[in-house]
């Protein structure tokens, strides 16, 4: 834990009382000033000072706001959800992107989709493709029933489904999408998981491994005939343990790094077959 | 309308000339085009096309004028002509009285409609405001501009957005103010705006009474993409490699470990140099989509000022009106007195310039000062060619 220098509170409470408050989970003045616009421009002014008490114990400010951008969506956020991270909305971007050349009506499918993020902005982009969306969390399901309305996206539907039952899927998809838990349980525990996150947000969609990897290619890559897929990784062994799952006679995978040059997904596409766009994704 | 004009350097140009004879071929050029392409649409073979559509109005808009010029020309030589008649000669000398003004005024018009005009003249527009000198008063002084250009796009009924303000530690001033206005053409009627703006009065600031004089730099950028192309279009006009992107975020693993709410993005534009930072939004995504905006717009300005300035070399004359001198004019609120610099005109009544109502007649008289100077300076350019 950081301790923040006295005279930093002081020159914060100079601009504003609330000020202080933000300091704690915001470290620097400018970022704080930055959170308390946005606390200001959100909430009515009787909610202001409730606001940043609980920002100031670490709530994530997605939490106390209700929502969090998505592309040109606005997600609405509630506890016991994951909340969408912009390394996900900038792959889900490109993804799109790509997915935008091909002509044909596309059947997408997310698991662990959490608050409908990633479904919702494909559904959005990508109007004459059906999306599909399978969280094992009921709540998860109520909130990502609760976006579709609130962006009013027809062609996503979700239901609820386990990764880890051999018969999650029945249908056949062109492509899976999925955001799987993967932080370890060491790191869990430890500082490189950030407060706020170990607190406050659900560690069901938080902590897992490589036995997701497994689950995501055995019951669901292999058993729709999918000729594309996507997944969210934390750590490179997470992209081989992945690739050495895969026939590497039909597939082709790369490994994703984020714009803050993080390894952040592992796409694979089956060769020769129209998902070979996926490579263009960088 | 006329406009009652104060301690201004230059009397109205009462005596009338003719349109130059080169000129006027062009507004004869234009009328036959008119002729034909009514003659097309009234066909109906293409159907309706949305190009030939404004191409009709612009055309027309421009020979409206012409033949309004043409009639009032020669009813003023007709009274002219009367002049020689010795019965009829007070008459006709008080009928021309009423009747030269409104033809110098449709003459400004159709030299103003013969000149080309502005490339980005139909483009909506980027406005950025920052204090210039004076500390806390300039601060004041550049939100005092950025109300008057608000209120003016409200009184025109022009779409704006705040793309960004960031208010100084008191808040009673801006640091720096970025706003778009979605009306097509606003781009036109604010250019003149660009520029040091200086105001002279006693600050709230200040405790004494004293005067104090301080500025606000203003520049208006052209918006270059279209509202109804997808919010990436800005982004995708440029090369790959041509901008850097820097996402700001701390290091560490990121991904789910993290669920920070920094957003911010800058654009580095490689081989101009040019940076643009945005962070108001919480959203990355929106923040880079407007950042790609300014971006854009930065460069149009740049590419239309390095060209304005090759031009200007070719020519001996050196006059410009939009060039970018150290002010362009002065806001003295003891003396309720405004004066734009370029164009040497005043007006007394600041509190409706600054509200944005009246800016309207200020814009006019510099619109007027740049169709003259083009004018003379396309004439020059003409009889040379002869």
């Amino acid at each position: 834990m950081v301790r923040i220098p006295t005279n930093l509170i002081l020159r914060a409470r100079k601009k504003s009382s609330l000020l202080p408050l933000l300091l704690k989970p915001c470290k620097t003045i400018d970022s704080a000033e930055q959170e308390l616009r946005w606390i200001q421009n959100e909430l009515p002014q009787n909610q202001w000072l409730k606001a940043c008490y609980l920002r100031s114990n670490n709530v994530p400010l997605q939490y106390i706001l209700g929502s969090q951008p998505f592309g040109d969506l606005n997600i609405k956020c509630k506890k016991d959800v994951l909340i969408p991270r912009w390394e996900t909305e900038e792959y889900t971007l490109k993804l799109v992107d790509q997915l935008r050349s091909i002509k044909e009506s596309l059947k997408i499918i997310d698991i662990c989709t959490g608050t409908g993020c990633i479904p919702l902005l494909l559904g959005s982009k990508l109007k004459n493709s059906s999306v599909k969306g399978i969280d094992v969390s009921e709540k998860a399901i109520l909130l990502s029933n609760e976006n579709k309305v609130l962006n009013s996206i027809p062609n996503v539907e979700f239901r609820s489904g386990d990764v880890f039952d051999a018969n999650i899927v029945q249908e056949k998809y062109d492509i899976v999408v999925s955001n799987p838990p993967y932080i370890s349980a060491d790191d869990f525990k430890s500082s490189s998981t950030e407060i706020s996150v170990r607190l406050y947000e659900p560690k069901l969609a938080l902590v897992g491994g490589n036995e997701f990897y497994t689950a995501l290619v055995n019951n669901v890559l292999l058993s729709t005939d999918a000729e594309g897929f996507l997944f969210e990784i934390g750590y490179t062994h997470q992209y081989k343990h992945t690739r050495n799952l895969l026939n590497l006679n039909q597939w082709n995978t790369c490994l994703y790094f984020d714009s803050a040059g993080n390894a952040r997904a592992i796409i694979g596409w089956k060769k020769g077959s129209k998902m070979q766009i996926l490579e263009n994704i960088r | 309308m006329r406009f009652q004009r104060f301690n201004s350097d230059f009397t109205e140009p009462e005596e009338f000339k003719e349109i130059h004879p080169t000129l006027l071929k062009r507004a004869e050029i234009l009328s036959k085009e008119l002729h034909e392409l009514e003659v097309e649409i009234s066909k109906g073979t293409g159907g309706f096309d949305i190009n030939q559509q404004t191409k009709f109005s612009n055309l027309s808009s421009v020979v409206d004028v012409y033949d309004d010029y043409s009639k009032k020309l020669s009813s003023y030589k007709e009274l002219q002509s009367l002049l020689e008649d010795e019965s009829l000669k007070e008459e006709a000398a008080l009928e021309i009285e009423t009747c030269l003004p409104v033809l110098v005024n449709v003459t400004e018009k159709l030299k103003a409609k013969l000149l080309p005009p502005h490339p980005f003249a139909d483009k909506p527009s980027i406005l950025e405001l920052r204090p210039g000198v004076g500390g806390v008063e300039a601060m004041i002084f550049a939100n005092d501009l950025l109300n008057m250009y608000t209120g003016y796009a409200s009184s025109n009924r022009w779409k704006y957005s705040l793309i960004s303000k960031t208010l100084n530690q008191s808040g009673n001033g801006i640091l720096e103010a970025i706003v778009s206005i979605e009306e097509p053409g606003s781009y036109d009627r604010l250019r003149f705006e660009s520029g040091v703006h200086r105001v002279q009065r006693i600050p709230e600031t200040e405790s004494k009474g004293r005067t104090q004089t301080s500025t606000a730099a203003v520049v208006v950028l052209p918006q270059m993409s279209d509202k109804l192309l997808p919010e990436d279009a800005d982004e995708r006009s440029f090369a790959q490699g041509e901008v850097r992107i820097d996402v700001m975020r701390a290091s560490g693993k990121g991904g789910q470990h993290v669920n920070t709410t920094e957003s911010a993005v800058r654009l580095t534009h490689i081989p101009s140099g040019i940076v643009v930072s945005m962070q108001d939004e919480r959203s990355q995504h929106k923040n880079k989509a407007k950042a790609f905006t300014i971006l854009r717009a930065r460069l149009a300005e740049r590419e239309r000022q390095v060209h304005e300035e090759e031009e200007r070399k070719k020519r001996t004359d050196q006059v410009s009106s939009t060039d970018r001198s150290d002010k362009i004019r002065t806001y003295n609120f003891p003396q309720n007195r405004i004066t734009d610099h370029r164009c040497g005109y005043s007006v007394h009544d600041v509190d409706s310039i600054m509200s944005g109502e009246k800016l309207d007649q200020l814009i006019d008289e510099l619109h007027k000062h740049e169709s003259q100077i083009k004018s003379k300076n396309l004439l020059e350019e003409l009889e040379k060619g002869l």
